[in-house]
């Protein structure tokens, strides 16, 4: 729920800045890493709209697919969770390089 | 995020207590943005909602969701730094025995001067207990809210005045979902799972396990009687992260608190 309050803050904000009456979609980047529950989040952020700029807005989430790198072999490959099993070596000396976002990524307001 | 505990739903609700202090603050608390701005929820908007769709437009932000909570973290690791205090950030699931652990701590270690920020939902049961071992604590209370954030540190430990030298502890929220998401600022997190509970927890939880540095498996006093793992627990946390340092104990008996305590007095010295 605090997930969903700072993102509507935010794109509220940069709504107002702009001048904008409304907001009709708040685009995210969401890794499939980052400890995000899509659904929970979709649920959240309705009734965290209630009342603001973004009441009746749309929720766009971009999953972001996990990467992972082998620290004993360098291999580069698709990851879905922490326990990331390198399919050359089969080492779990894995490093996450991508997956661990959340970010705002886009706002498209009414003017 | 939390999809039970409707976490976080009004900060207005958070209160700081001091052990023995009937008086709340933070009542009324503000949002602190970015920018240094601040608001306040009054979400009411005078404006009307017509417009003409035609004018849609789309703004690039690229903001880090995080970002505010991940700011005022690294204004926390700063204070903690300068005043040379350090920090650790002990999570778990609820009855992990994290407030045990801290008694026999604070009782067993007299030489090393401790404060704690205590956080529960309700309650300043876990403070009252602290505060009994002599170390200033002070208890968050957040309401609806299942974790701490970096804001809520920021404000307790200028209410306990926190000396130089001294060795902070955080007692975060029983819950191994949302603290796993905040940086409080500490330099140390522990999580800690009881042999209670399933050896698949890091499996499970992945997040929380990913983001400590330290995993204490506590009750071991209990493993004759339950069906725990501990080999079996201590590979799935390393699946998850590999650079995960362990120590098995019981905060109860005393068993295996010594390792513990000369890991203690070998990092504060850093």
């Amino acid at each position: 729920m605090s997930i969903a309050m700072s993102i509507v803050d935010i794109a509220c904000k940069e709504a107002q800045q702009d001048g904008a009456s409304s907001i009709s979609i708040i685009e995210l980047d969401v890794g499939k890493l980052a400890g995000i529950m899509v659904d929970s989040l979709q649920f959240c952020y309705d009734s965290v709209c209630k009342g603001t700029l973004a009441e009746n807005s749309k929720l766009v989430i971009n999953e972001i697919a996990g990467k992972g790198h082998c620290l004993k072999c360098d291999t580069e490959f698709e990851i879905d969770s922490f326990m990331a099993l390198c399919p050359e070596c089969e080492s779990y000396e894995v490093e996450i390089k991508q997956g661990r976002e959340l970010k705002l990524k886009a706002v498209t307001v009414n003017e | 995020m939390c999809d039970s505990c409707g976490c976080g739903v009004g900060d207005e609700a958070v209160t700081f207590t001091k052990h023995g202090d009937h008086h709340h603050h933070g009542e009324g608390h503000t949002h602190t943005h970015a920018d240094g701005s601040t608001h306040t929820h009054d979400h009411e908007h005078p404006h009307t909602h017509d417009h003409d769709h035609s004018h849609n437009r789309t703004i690039a932000i690229e903001q880090d969701i995080l970002g505010e909570n991940s700011l005022l973290a690294q204004r926390n690791r700063g204070y903690f730094e300068a005043k040379n205090v350090y920090t650790i950030n002990l999570v778990s699931s609820p009855g992990s025995g994290k407030t045990t652990l801290l008694e026999k701590t604070l009782t067993e270690i007299k030489d090393i001067p401790f404060a704690v920020i205590e956080g529960d939902q309700q309650t300043m049961n876990d403070a009252d207990r602290v505060a009994s071992t002599g170390a200033p604590v002070l208890q968050i209370n957040t309401g609806n809210g299942c974790h701490l954030d970096a804001d809520m540190i920021h404000t307790a430990y200028k209410e306990l005045q926190l000396k130089d030298d001294s060795v902070l502890f955080i007692e975060n929220v029983g819950n191994l979902v949302c603290p796993a998401l905040f940086d409080l600022g500490e330099n140390t997190r522990v999580v800690i799972i009881s042999v209670t509970e399933g050896e698949d927890k890091p499996a499970k939880y992945p997040t929380m396990f990913d983001t400590a540095n330290i995993c204490i498996i506590n009750k071991i006093d209990l493993l004759p009687y339950v069906q725990f793992d501990v080999e079996k627990c201590k590979e799935y946390a390393l699946q998850v992260n590999h650079h995960l340092e362990f120590f098995e104990l019981s905060a109860t008996t005393g068993e295996g608190m010594d390792a513990w305590y000369t890991w203690l007095r070998e990092n504060i010295k850093k």
